[in-house]
C-alpha cells in the first residue's frame, strides 16, 4: 500500500462527504432538535461505510460496478425499474446541486442565481471534459476540505461536549408532540436518505473500475470508507452541533445554504465565512459531478456502452453523451427557478424509495462466492449488510407517508 | 466457466455485460438463442445482443416504448467467439469484428475530439 495514495483516498473521502442535502438538513436538524439527530448522523454513516466497503469490494474482485450486475441478479424488468428511479432521483439531486451552486455563487459575487447556475454548470461541465477521473475526484474532494471550517468552529465555539457526546446515543427527545414527533420522525429519514444517497454507491464502485482496482487495493478501500468517511461525516455533525448552539436558542431555522456558512463567521468572521462558502461551494460542486457522473455510469452500464473518464471523451462516446445530456436536463429543471430547497427535499424523498432496490443487489453479489471467492462478504458484513438494507427499507416505506404529513418537514 | 460446460441459463448467462478481447465493453446478453429440438439436448447456439431482444422479455407496451426510442437492432455472437464466461463474458473477437460497436462508433463522430487530459 502507497501511504501517500491511502492519505489522498482518506482526504478525497472527507472533503466529498458532503453535499447540500447534509448542509441543509444537518443544520435545520440541530436548530430544531438541538443534538439529538445526531445519532441518526452516525448510525448511518455506519451504514454508508457498509455498503461503501462492499462495492468497492465487489469493483476490485468482480471487476464489474454495482449496474452491470444489478441487471443480471435483478433481471431487465425490474432492473429497469430501478435504473428509471435512480435516474430520476439522482437527476433531481444534480439538479438541487447545481442550484446550491449557483445560489453559494450568488452570495459570493451578488450576480443573479440563475447566471451563476448556468455559469457553474458550464464549469463543471468544462471539469469534466478536460479532466481524467483521477484528477476530477481528488480535484473535488481535496478542495472540499475547506469544510474543515465548520470542525474548527465548533471547537471556537465551546459546545456543551457532554450534550454533544449524549447526541451520539440513539434517542427521542421527550415531551414532544404527535406534530414533533412526526417532524423528528421526517428528519430522521431524511438524513438517512442524505448520507446513503444511492449515487455514492454507484460513484464509489465505478471509481474503482476507473482506477483499476484488485484485491491489492482492498485495504484501501476499506481505510477509505472507514476512516474516510467516518471523519466527513463529523463535518456534518459538526454543523448540526454549531446550529444547535448558536441557532436553536435564538429561534433561527437555517434553511438556506448561506444560512450554514454563517456558523463559520460567528467565530472566525470574514476569514471565516469566505472559507466556508468556498468549502461549500467546492463540496457541492463535487456532488454535482458525482451525481452527474453516476447516472451516465449506471445508464452506461446497464445498456453495456462503452464508459468511463480514464478514457478520452470520444473514446467512450454514448457515455460522454450521457453525462453532458444530465448536467444540461438538471440545468434547465434549475432554470424553471424552482426552489433549490424544493429540490433538495424530492431528491431526499425518491432517493429513498430508491435505496432498497440500490443496496439489495449489492448485498446479494458480495455474498456470492462464485463472485467473490475468498473476498465474499463475513459475517460482519452480512449482518451489518442485512440491518441496514431492512433500516432502509422501512425508511423508504415511511418517507412519503412522512412527507406528506409534515409537508416536507415545515409543518 | 468455458462456453461448452453446463449453464445455467439465467443465473450464468442472461443480462451478464460482454467485453471484447481488449477488454472494452460491447453490450448485454439481451437474450440466448437455443438449438436442439424436444427431447435432445439443448446447446446455447448464440447471444442476442441489442434492444430488438427485448421483445418477450418486457411488457408490450414497455416494448413499443424501447423500439421506438432505441429500434429493434439485434446482433448475434455464435458461442464459438466466446472465450469465456465469468462476471462479464469475454469475447475472442474484437467488438468492431463482431458488429456490436455500430452505435457506439456513430456516436463517437458527435463528439469533438480535443481539450481532454
Amino acid at each position: 500500500m502507497n501511504p501517500l495514495e491511502i492519505t489522498l483516498g482518506i482526504m478525497t473521502a472527507v472533503g466529498g462527504f458532503v453535499d447540500i442535502s447534509e448542509l441543509v438538513f444537518a443544520a435545520q436538524a440541530g436548530s430544531i432538535f438541538g443534538y439529538a439527530l445526531i445519532w441518526v448522523f452516525a448510525v448511518m454513516t455506519i451504514g454508508i461505510m457498509t455498503f461503501g466497503e462492499m462495492s468497492g469490494r465487489v469493483a476490485a474482485v468482480a471487476h464489474q460496478p454495482v449496474f452491470n450486475l444489478m441487471r443480471h441478479r435483478l433481471g431487465l424488468k425490474l432492473g429497469l425499474v430501478t435504473l428509471f428511479a435512480s435516474v430520476v432521483s439522482t437527476l433531481i439531486t444534480t439538479a438541487a446541486e447545481i442550484g446550491g451552486v449557483g445560489l453559494v455563487l450568488h452570495y459570493l459575487t451578488g450576480a443573479p442565481y440563475l447566471l451563476m447556475a448556468a455559469v457553474g454548470a458550464l464549469v463543471l461541465g468544462a471539469s469534466m471534459w478536460i479532466l481524467p477521473f483521477k484528477w476530477i475526484e481528488r480535484t473535488y474532494g481535496l478542495l472540499g476540505l475547506l469544510m474543515l471550517v465548520f470542525a474548527a468552529a465548533l471547537v471556537a465555539i465551546h459546545p456543551p461536549w457532554d450534550q454533544v457526546l449524549g447526541g451520539f446515543v440513539p434517542q427521542i427527545p421527550p415531551g414532544l408532540s404527535e406534530k414533533e414527533l412526526l417532524k423528528y420522525g421526517y428528519f430522521a429519514v431524511a438524513i438517512t436518505s442524505a448520507v446513503l444517497f444511492p449515487y455514492e454507491a454507484y460513484f464509489y464502485s465505478s471509481g474503482g473500475i476507473e482506477e483499476e482496482w484488485g484485491p491489492k487495493d482492498l485495504p484501501n478501500n476499506r481505510l477509505t470508507t472507514t476512516v474516510g468517511f467516518a471523519l466527513g461525516s463529523l463535518l456534518a455533525i459538526a454543523i448540526l452541533a454549531i446550529s444547535a448552539q448558536l441557532f436553536r436558542p435564538i429561534n433561527v431555522g437555517p434553511q438556506i445554504p448561506g444560512s450554514s456558512a454563517l456558523e463559520a463567521a460567528i467565530p472566525f468572521g470574514r476569514a471565516g465565512l469566505l472559507a466556508a462558502l468556498l468549502g461549500m461551494l467546492i463540496a457541492i460542486a463535487g456532488a454535482a459531478v458525482e451525481t452527474c457522473m453516476a447516472n451516465a455510469y449506471s445508464v452506461s452500464q446497464f445498456f453495456g456502452w462503452e464508459w468511463g473518464r480514464h478514457r478520452k471523451p470520444w473514446e467512450a462516446p454514448r457515455f460522454t453523451i450521457a453525462w453532458i445530456a444530465f448536467m444540461v436536463l438538471a440545468l434547465l429543471i434549475v432554470l424553471t427557478d424552482v426552489d433549490v430547497m424544493s429540490l433538495v427535499e424530492y431528491a431526499i424523498v425518491f432517493s429513498i424509495v430508491v435505496l432498497p432496490l440500490t443496496y439489495l443487489p449489492l448485498m446479494l453479489l458480495a455474498r456470492d462466492r462464485n463472485y467473490m471467492g475468498q473476498y465474499v462478504n463475513g459475517r460482519l458484513a452480512n449482518g451489518l449488510g442485512w440491518l441496514f438494507f431492512a433500516i432502509v427499507t422501512i425508511a423508504a416505506l415511511a418517507a412519503i407517508p412522512l412527507y406528506l404529513l409534515t409537508s416536507g418537514g415545515q409543518a | 466457466m468455458r462456453p461448452t460446460d453446463p449453464i445455467k441459463l439465467v443465473a450464468d448467462l442472461l443480462d451478464l455485460p460482454i467485453q471484447d478481447k481488449e477488454g472494452r465493453y460491447c453490450g448485454i446478453v439481451d437474450d440466448v438463442e437455443l438449438s436442439g429440438s424436444a427431447g435432445k439436448e439443448m446447446r446455447v447456439a448464440a447471444l442476442l445482443v441489442g434492444p430488438g431482444a427485448y421483445e418477450g422479455r418486457l411488457p408490450v407496451w414497455c416494448y413499443w416504448f424501447v423500439r421506438k426510442v432505441a429500434g429493434d437492432r439485434i446482433v448475434r455472437i455464435n458461442m464459438d467467439k466466446v472465450n469465456q464466461i465469468r462476471s462479464v463474458v469475454q469475447l475472442k473477437c474484437t467488438a468492431n469484428e463482431a458488429k456490436l460497436h455500430a452505435v457506439e462508433n456513430r456516436a463517437r463522430g458527435w463528439i469533438p475530439k480535443g481539450g481532454a487530459l
